[in-house]
C-alpha cells in the first residue's frame, strides 16, 4: 500500500514574469512505513514538496494522495481535519511553546482536538518516554537541549497517531551527535512504530539513515537511490511480521 | 606496509604462528568485514619479514595436524617497528579512481553519451550512500562499552564517505562548467633522442 503519492505535481509561485516554478511535474510514490530522505541544493523545492504533501499549500497542477485519498482539491475544513489526524510535522526550529512543559507541548495537538487534558497528557507522556524523556515531562523548552526539544517535537507530531510524519531539516539546528540521535529516532518511528517518514535534509550522514533518497534539482526529481537495510535487520522485521500475522 | 608492520607489532606482543597471527589481526581491526587478510598474505608476509631479518622462527607448535612455525621479532624488527610508530602516515588522496573515471568519461564525451560524467557521479553517489547506510548501521550496533576502538574506526570511515559525498555534490553543482573547460592535453614531445642543435 502506498501512503503518499504525487502525480505530475507542479507548484508555481506568483505569476507573469516573476513566476517561480518551485516544483515541476513531480511524480513520486512512497510505500507505507518507508523512511525517505529528500535532498538537493537550496531552493530546489524540498520544502515546497513537503508543504504540498502535508496539505499546507495547494498545488498549481497535479495531484497528491495521502493513503489513497486525493487532497489537492479537498475543501479547507476537510483538509485541516485530515492533516490533524493523519499527518505529523517536525521543523528545524522545533516550534515548541515556551511557556508550556514538554508534556503539555507534546499533548497540544490532541488537546486542541478536544481530548481531555489528563488523557492527552497520558498519551503524550507515553511517546516522550519512548524517546527517553520520561524524567523531563515537566521541563520547559528553555530547560531542554536542542536534541531534547526536537524529541519533544517528534512526540508532539506522533501524539495523534498519524500514519505520516513530514520533517523539514529536523537536524538542521543540531550538532552531529544530537543529529545522529534524531535520525536514529526517526528511523525507529518508521521501523518500530511503522509510520511513513519523509525527511528533508542537507546532511549526507543523516540521509544515510533512510531507506531511500530522492534527489531534487530545479523542482524536478533527478535521481533516486534505494538503501538496503542490513540482512540481519530485515530478517528480524520479517520474523516480527510473520508473528504479527498470527494474531 | 601497514599489514606488514601490524603483524610485526603483534609478534612483538608475543611470538605466534601464522594462523594465530591472522586471527589476532582481524580481531584487532574489528573483524574481517573491516579488513580481511587471506592466509596466503600472512604466509608471504612472514616469509618476507624473515628474509629481511625482521623476524625469526622460534620453534614449532605441534598438537595435532601439521606443525605450525612460531615467529618472534628480532632487534632489527623492533627498530623497524619503532620507526613506523615515529613516522606520520601519508594521506593518499591524489590517485583517486573516481577522479580518473570522471576524466576519462569527459574525454570520451559523446563517444559514449549513455555513460557521461553525470552518470558516473550518480552511480558513485548511490554506491557511497549504500556504504554510508551500512557503516551507520554497523556503528550504531557496536557496543561502546567493549568496542570503542571499532566505533572510532567506523566513525572515520563514515566521515570519509561523508566527505566524498560532499565532494560529489560540489562536482555535480559545477559539472556544466567543468564540461565547458578544455581537457588537459599532454605536452607532445618529439620521440627519440633530442636532435643536436646546430649553430
Ligand atoms: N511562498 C513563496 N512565494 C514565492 N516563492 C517561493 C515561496 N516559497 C518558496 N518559493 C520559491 O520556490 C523555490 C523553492 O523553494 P523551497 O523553499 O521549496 O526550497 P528548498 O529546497 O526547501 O530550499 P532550502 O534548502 O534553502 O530550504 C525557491 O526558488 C523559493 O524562492
Ligand atoms: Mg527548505
Amino acid at each position: 500500500m502506498s501512503t503518499v503519492s504525487t502525480d505530475n505535481l507542479t507548484k508555481i509561485y506568483g505569476s507573469g514574469p516573476t513566476a517561480v516554478t518551485a516544483l515541476g511535474h513531480v511524480s513520486i510514490d512512497v510505500q507505507s512505513g518507508q523512511f525517505v530522505a529528500v535532498m538537493g541544493p537550496s531552493g530546489c523545492g524540498k520544502s515546497t514538496l513537503l508543504h504540498m504533501l502535508g496539505g499546507l499549500d495547494r498545488p498549481t497542477e497535479g495531484t497528491v494522495s495521502i493513503g489513497d485519498i486525493p487532497i489537492a482539491e479537498m475543501p479547507d475544513n476537510r483538509l485541516t481535519e485530515l492533516r490533524r489526524r493523519k499527518i505529523g510535522f517536525v521543523f528545524q526550529f522545533y516550534n515548541l511553546i515556551p511557556v508550556m512543559t514538554a508534556v503539555e507541548n507534546a499533548a497540544l495537538p490532541i488537546t486542541l482536538d478536544g481530548v481531555r487534558p489528563a488523557e492527552a497528557q497520558k498519551k503524550a507522556a507515553e511517546w516522550l518516554a519512548r524517546f527517553g524523556l520520561a524524567d523531563r515531562l515537566h521541563s520547559r523548552p528553555d530547560q531542554l537541549s536542542g536534541g531534547q526539544q526536537q524529541r519533544v517535537a517528534i512526540a508532539r507530531a506522533l501524539v495523534a497517531e498519524p500514519s505520516l510524519i513530514l520533517a523539514d531539516e529536523p537536524t538542521g539546528n543540531l550538532d552531529s551527535r544530537a543529529s545522529d540521535e534524531i535520525a536514529g529516532l526517526l528511523a525507529d518511528v518508521s521501523k518500530k512504530y511503522e509510520r511513513t517518514v519523509i525527511m528533508v535534509t542537507h546532511d549526507p550522514r543523516i540521509a544515510a539513515y533512510a531507506d531511500r533518497i530522492i534527489f531534487l534539482k530545479d523542482g524536478k526529481v533527478v535521481d533516486e537511490t534505494v538503501l538496503d537495510t542490513s540482512t540481519t535487520e530485515s530478517a528480524v522485521m520479517l520474523a516480527e511480521k510473520i508473528q504479527g500475522m498470527g494474531d | 606496509m601497514s599489514v606488514r608492520n601490524a603483524l610485526l607489532g603483534l609478534l612483538l606482543q608475543h611470538p605466534r604462528h601464522g594462523y594465530e597471527l591472522r586471527a589476532a589481526f582481524e580481531a584487532l581491526v574489528g573483524g574481517k568485514q573491516n579488513w580481511e587478510v587471506k592466509p596466503a598474505q600472512i604466509y608471504t608476509t612472514l616469509a618476507r619479514l624473515e628474509e629481511a631479518g625482521l623476524v625469526v622462527q622460534q620453534g614449532v607448535e605441534q598438537e595435532s595436524g601439521p606443525a605450525k612455525r612460531i615467529y618472534a621479532v628480532t632487534p632489527q624488527g623492533r627498530a623497524e617497528l619503532d620507526a613506523w610508530f615515529e613516522t606520520g602516515v601519508e594521506g593518499a588522496h591524489q590517485r583517486d579512481e573516481l577522479f580518473v573515471k570522471l576524466m576519462v568519461s569527459l574525454a570520451l564525451g559523446s563517444d559514449i553519451p549513455e555513460v557521461g560524467p553525470q552518470q558516473v557521479i550518480r552511480a558513485q553517489r548511490s554506491r557511497l550512500y549504500q556504504e554510508l547506510h551500512g557503516l551507520t548501521a554497523q556503528r550504531n550496533a557496536a557496543d561502546p562499552k567493549s568496542e570503542l576502538a571499532q566505533i572510532f574506526l567506523l566513525d572515520k570511515a563514515i566521515m570519509h564517505v561523508e566527505a566524498d559525498l560532499r565532494w560529489l555534490e560540489l562536482l555535480e553543482a559545477r559539472l556544466d562548467d567543468i564540461c565547458d573547460q578544455p581537457l588537459p592535453e599532454p605536452e607532445v614531445k618529439p620521440r627519440g633522442r633530442p636532435k643536436k642543435m646546430i649553430d
